[in-house]
């Protein structure tokens, strides 16, 4: 199993996508949070509470969570790339017990994804203290609870690389995982929540899920806005965590008993 | 040293496709120590039943079995067991040296192994170069490398010779002679039959997933005496002379005449030939053994049936 992790490790490495993703880390935290800092939630379209107030400092950092696809396609595209390049043959030849080579994938890529993470929102916590200090704004929300809701963040990051993983392996077609993964991500959820009753279920599925750990509630409520209905409450950030693990869980272990047992031909 | 003979066994293997037939019920062994070529024309099974061997694709029924285990019960299989399947199973971006590291690190293998095997295989100068530049020869030697990581007892090569040029055929084939020189098993594929007939000591030929002959090439060409093609100014007194044989019975089973004048001697071996022509003082200019082609061997073993695969 050591062995199996070491050589994930290195076919990492191998190539310089590690390299892209760390700098796609880097604008995405650094840049993208800074940015929004600097021009202040008071001045978005529709204009939310100011960085002042505790919901304004939680939509800068809740738009982290959009980019969770980013670190989900990475997963995606590290499984499903043992398929496109036939390196399944040889893996399996190496590693005749399937679940095992899963198992290494999502070991390393656990790692990826929180150094991922960590690289971000180091990048995300710099914009925005440096951003604040330019302008002169005390924040709405602790240093101590801000470095809390990044490291929460870092952590997403990482359950969504597992989950790219997951599903990579589920679906197996490179092309066809990337657009579920994303499409999902992007129009899946919003298009569930508008059908009734479904959308009393989410704060169990993976948005709902992401919001209740990155503490950023403003879709759900524009939701139950919308379709008046009472706000929905969210899972404790913990419990967000472990669903979204618990996801990436179930697809795993559905991969390893349908799809990663049939004929490599 | 006490070496587990790793000899392979397919027992009843079947594989169904939907419809399709792919392997129906085969059963043979390869043995160590000689090359064994498994031949049959295109769609035979040959691919089908060489990833059932190696646990690539679950068998419909019957088992195969390597040194008396399957596949995935191997202990550390990539020590026991190298094959190459696909012409090209790397990734694009990738190094040759890149790849052999990583599986070199997924088998456990010692570090050494990598530059040892880009030496031995001819592709130390392009290590560096990215995969997706390869010529379809170099990627047939990456391949090779790879399988060779864990210095394994049994290789299975599909289509080994495919792309590689008459110099690259030439290596390849002292190369398996000196892996079954020492002792490992070595099963090729092939379906262009006249290209193994000089690597191969044992065959397995099948047809539309069924077993056809399988043993010792040598005993196969039993099954038809190889013919002596005699080129004679006096052929047809030759002729006469072969037919009638020696005093205790030697002679030739048939003499034919072709058209371009010269014998095609049966059932007598060119030292009697030229024996009898000298007692007879007949010339002879052109004295050769035509061998069996396993093609003529393949379309003779399956001419009861009619059809062909193709
Ligand atoms: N994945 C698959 N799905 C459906 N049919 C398949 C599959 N793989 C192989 N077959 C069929 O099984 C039969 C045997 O194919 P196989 O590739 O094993 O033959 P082969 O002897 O290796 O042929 P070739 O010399 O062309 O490589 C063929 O009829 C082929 O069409
Ligand atoms: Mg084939």
């Amino acid at each position: 199993m050591n062995a199996l992790i070491k050589a994930e490790f290195r076919r990492l490495l191998a190539t310089r996508m590690w390299l892209w993703a760390l700098l796609t880390a880097v604008v995405l935290g650094g840049g993208m949070v800074g940015l929004l800092t600097a021009v202040g939630p008071e001045n978005f379209s529709p204009p939310m509470p100011g960085l002042e107030t505790e919901e304004g400092v939680l939509s800068v950092f809740g738009m982290l969570g959009f980019t969770v696809f980013v670190p989900a396609a990475l997963g995606t595209l590290a499984m499903t790339s043992e398929y496109r390049h036939r390196t399944a043959t040889f893996t399996f030849l190496f590693a005749p017990q399937r679940w095992q080579v899963l198992t290494a994938k999502l070991v390393t890529f656990g790692v990826a994804g929180l150094v991922y993470g960590l690289v971000q929102t180091a990048g995300a916590g710099a914009g925005f203290f440096g951003a604040l200090a330019a302008r002169g704004v005390t924040p709405g929300l602790a240093t101590g609870t801000v470095i809390e809701l990044l490291l929460r963040l870092a952590l997403t990051m990482a359950v969504y690389t597992l989950l790219g993983v997951a599903m990579g392996a589920l679906i197996r077609n490179q092309i066809v995982a990337l657009a579920v993964v994303i499409g999902y991500l992007y129009m899946g959820e919003l298009i569930l929540m508008m059908i009734p009753g479904v959308n009393l279920l989410y704060p169990l599925l993976p948005g709902g899920a992401t919001a209740s750990l990155t503490s950023f509630t403003y879709l759900a409520d524009v939701l139950a806005d919308e379709l008046s209905t009472s706000p929905v409450s969210l899972l404790s950030p913990v419990g967000g965590g472990l669903l979204l693990a618990g996801y990436a869980l179930v697809a795993a272990a559905v991969a390893v008993l349908v799809p990663m047992r049939r004929d490599v031909v | 040293m006490n070496q587990p003979n790793y000899r392979i066994e397919v027992t009843g293997l079947t594989k169904r496709f939907g419809p399709v037939t792919a392997v129906d019920s085969l059963s043979f062994s390869v043995e160590p120590g000689v090359i064994t070529g498994f031949l049959g024309p295109n769609g035979a099974g040959k691919t089908t039943t060489m990833r059932m061997i190696l646990g690539l694709v679950t068998p419909t029924a019957g088992t195969a079995t390597i040194g008396g285990k399957r596949y995935g019960e191997l202990r550390r299989p990539s020590e026991i067991v190298g094959a190459v399947l696909d012409a090209s199973a790397f990734h694009p971006n990738h190094s040759a040296r890149d790849h052999l590291r990583i599986y070199r690190t997924m088998g456990g293998h010692p570090a050494g192994r990598v530059e040892e095997l880009l030496d031995r295989l001819g592709l130390a100068h392009a290590a560096h170069r990215k995969t997706r530049t390869f010529s379809t020869g170099m990627k047939q030697r990456l391949s090779l490398a790879t399988a060779l990581l864990g210095d394994p007892q049994v290789l299975l090569l599909d289509e080994p010779s495919n792309g590689l040029d008459p110099e690259g055929i030439a290596w390849l084939r002292r190369f398996l002679r000196e892996l079954a020189d020492e002792g490992r098993t070595v099963l090729v594929s092939s379906h262009v039959l006249s290209e193994v007939q000089q690597i191969v000591d044992d065959i397995v030929m099948i047809r539309r997933g069924t077993l056809v002959a399988a043993g010792p090439l040598r005993e196969m060409e039993r099954f038809r005496p190889s013919t002596v093609l005699v080129r004679s100014p006096d052929a047809e007194a030759l002729k006469k002379v072969l037919l009638r044989g020696t005093s205790d019975g030697v002679a030739a089973q048939s003499v034919e005449t072709g058209h371009d004048g010269a014998l095609r001697v049966q059932g007598l071996a060119t030292a009697q030939i030229a024996d009898l022509a000298s007692a007879a003082r007949l010339r002879v200019h052109e004295l050769l053994t035509e061998d069996t082609s396993l093609e003529q061997l393949f379309f003779e073993l399956t001419a009861d049936s009619e059809g062909d695969a193709r």
